[in-house]
């Protein structure tokens, strides 16, 4: 434990100084580029929000999980969280050491060193501890936890998509550090998928080059007794598009939180989300989208489905717009389309924009059942109610797939789509019927 | 040779003021090979009987029977209405986001037929009947109805009544919304749908426009939720020169007569 703090303290300096850079550095340009910032009007301070003094974004960042106290229900970023069902990752523990990490292409190849180097390094090796830094109590305490980290480092053009296989060591508590770079101007496509049985508390962190075309999907299908608190801290290289999916299936609490931030202009942030709740489960995905450069753009579009009694999703959708970013263009949506009565799905998008001079911030959060009319359209032509509600969950799913982008991925959602939807059908979708 | 037969239908919609009736008697015979017209102004509750006929759940029948051959599809689901051989072009074509129309179709048709289409025979039919109808090939692969324009989802009813090959087909203003050139088109596939398989047509609509291209061999002033005359070709075009309000109810306002 007390090692841990003296790790923390060391990594912390680096941080501070990168995030220093990028103010100072995002300054330079906005002046550069002549936009006319706002003068303060004495006389009415909401007349310019960029003026105002900003709340979004002061909550404590800190490797020390003493800077945090411990979470309770009354703490706004857990108040959609069963606190009581993962008390156990609020204290530093010795991690199992039992989970299980693969590197390979997708197809199992073997990969070209050149392209891709995989190496487990102590965690306060840069790159490692380098990325923003843990937002929470239970990010910081996976810190605290492990000692290595596993280390992806993309480079060049990788025509094979990159699979980090993560398999659970079972309910022995787990911790999990994981670092992803790719350099500038690389184009890769990396896959993390979870599965197997795990109580594990995992760190992501991602950092991506100038001018770098990237994608990382992750994929969540853990047994149903598993339990998995995640937190992604994610820097978006100038000029570099990052398409950062989270597909969430399966697990008894998943609680994933995303921080993210650009390294200079012109970046190009795409997160997307699926996921599939069932009941009594506990599915949590949080956004935090910085936009601190000019001329940006961010996509944040979340798609769940619940099925059954205390089926339980939230996602919640942060944007920070601050005064460094103008011409910032952004937008996040988040649907949820409840299959069976008794589910609940918290959905919040929340924006702080201070600055006037932006192309957009749009945002839009939803929760809905089916819609009778599309039902009715589909039945008219002849098609039974029951494959009419299928047809409309993969459609619903179904765009989302598509824009993830990579083949291999698209079919294996796609196929555990329709068998959680043909498995629903038997019992859940009769109660829905007999409900009606 | 098929026959529907619509027997002294009553049917009410649930509003925010309670039950309201809107069919009162609804009494009509159609034969396979027949175009009727079913003419009225707005709010008579010409689209409440096609909905009505096709099983949509807002609206519920009081009593009545429509009979297909026989058998009573008030009592059917809609997706048996439509494998007993009934289709709906609807007025209002729903977006089906997600759904391809391709995938849309081949289900639709793998369903009322009890078995998939042989994948050959089936891509060279919707080729050909897209092509027929002008529908560029893209629109195979977009989602079902979703941002085409008034006349695309026109068209793509069209294109399903001549995939489906339903015995009766009710056209609920499928002229709405339509230029001249669309007019044609869309028509032309519903005429090439009634010599191909012999449809019996219900044509529900405002305007006799469109029954210069699709010729009803009857036509039927509808009023007031039921039928109030019955005549030739020639009676549609008294309509247009008259208009529809010696056949209001006493004491009604005509909306179209305002308009």
């Amino acid at each position: 434990m007390k090692d841990n703090t003296k790790q923390t303290g060391s990594v912390e300096q680096p941080g501070q100084t990168a995030s220093d850079t990028s103010e100072a550095g995002s300054g330079t340009k906005v002046r550069e580029r002549e936009v006319t910032m706002p003068h303060r009007d004495p006389n009415n301070p909401y007349a310019f929000p960029a003026l105002m003094p900003s709340s979004a974004d002061k909550a404590i960042r800190s490797f020390s999980p003493d800077a945090f106290s411990i979470p309770t229900k009354a703490q706004d970023d857990w108040r959609f969280t069963p606190i009581d069902r993962i008390d156990e990752f609020f204290h530093v523990f010795e991690p199992s050491g039992k989970t299980k990490v693969e590197v390979s292409g997708i197809d199992g190849s073997n990969l070209d060193p050149d392209l891709v180097e995989v190496s487990e390094v102590p965690k306060t090796q840069a790159p490692s501890g380098t990325i923003l830094k843990p937002n929470d109590r239970v990010s910081a305490v996976e810190w605290a936890s492990q000692a290595t980290a596993h280390v992806v480092h993309v480079k060049g053009e990788n025509p094979t998509p990159v699979l980090v296989k993560i398999t659970g060591g079972g309910l022995d508590m787990d911790a999990l550090h994981l670092v992803i770079v790719a350099d500038d101007r690389t184009h890769a496509d990396i896959v993390i998928e979870h599965e197997g049985q795990a109580r594990i508390a995992e760190g992501v962190e991602i950092t991506t080059g100038k001018d770098s075309h990237v994608s990382t999907t992750f994929v969540q299908e853990w047994t149903p007794d598993s339990k998995h608190v995640g937190n992604h801290r994610i820097h978006v290289g100038e000029g570099a598009s990052l398409r950062h999916s989270m597909v969430t299936l399966g697990g008894s609490f998943v609680r994933i939180r995303m921080d993210q931030e650009f390294g200079g202009n012109k970046g190009d942030l795409n997160m997307l989300g699926i996921y599939f709740v069932d009941p009594g489960e506990h599915v949590e995905h949080r956004t935090m989208v910085v936009h601190n450069y000019p001329e940006c753009k961010s996509r944040v579009v979340y798609k769940g489905a619940l099925d059954g009694k205390g089926a339980h999703s939230t996602w919640v959708g942060n944007a920070l717009i601050l005064p460094s970013a103008p011409v910032t263009d952004s937008y996040e949506l988040n649907r949820n389309l409840v299959l069976t009565p008794g589910a609940i799905a918290d959905s919040e998008p929340n924006l702080e924009i201070e600055n006037g001079n932006i192309i957009g911030a749009g945002h839009a959060s939803s929760v809905g059942r089916f819609d009778d009319e599309e039902l009715f359209y589909l039945e008219s032509r002849g098609v039974s109610e029951r494959e009419a509600r299928k047809l409309v969950v993969r459609g619903f799913f179904g765009e989302l797939v598509e824009e993830i982008g990579i083949t291999a991925i698209r079919d294996h959602l796609m196929g555990v789509i329709d068998r959680r939807l043909s498995r629903g059908e038997d019992e859940q979708m009769r109660h829905v019927l007999e409900e009606n | 040779m098929a026959t529907l037969e619509i027997k002294d239908l009553y049917a009410s919609v649930e509003t925010k003021e309670g039950k309201k009736q809107i069919l009162k008697g609804v009494n009509l015979t159609v034969h396979s090979g027949e175009t009727h017209a079913i003419m009225g102004p707005n709010g008579s509750g010409k689209s409440t009987l096609a909905y009505t006929l096709a099983g949509h759940p807002k609206y519920e029948v009081d009593s009545g029977q429509a009979l297909l051959d026989g058998q009573d599809i008030l009592k059917m689901t809609p997706d048996e209405r439509a494998k007993a051989g009934l289709f709906l072009a609807m007025q209002y074509p729903v977006e089906v986001p997600g759904v391809s129309m391709t995938n849309f179709l081949r289900t639709a048709k793998t369903e009322i037929e009890g078995k998939a289409p042989a994948i050959r025979q089936w891509t060279k039919d919707l080729n050909a009947s897209m092509k027929r109808l002008r529908m560029d090939s893209k629109f195979a692969q977009r989602s079902v109805n979703e941002g085409f324009s008034g006349g695309e989802k026109k068209r793509a009813e069209v294109l399903q009544l001549e995939l489906l090959k339903p015995k009766f087909a009710i056209m609920d203003e499928t002229d709405s919304g339509l230029d001249v050139d669309a007019l044609r088109i869309v028509s032309e596939g519903v005429n090439r749908a009634k010599e191909n398989t012999d449809l019996g047509i219900l044509m529900v609509t405002h305007y006799t426009r469109i029954l210069r291209y699709i010729k009803p061999d009857i036509v039927h002033v509808f009023s007031d939720g039921h039928f109030v005359k019955t005549g030739g070709p020639e009676l549609a075009d008294e309509l247009e020169e008259t208009g529809y309000d010696r056949y209001l109810p006493q004491g009604a306002d005509s909306e179209s007569a305002l308009a």
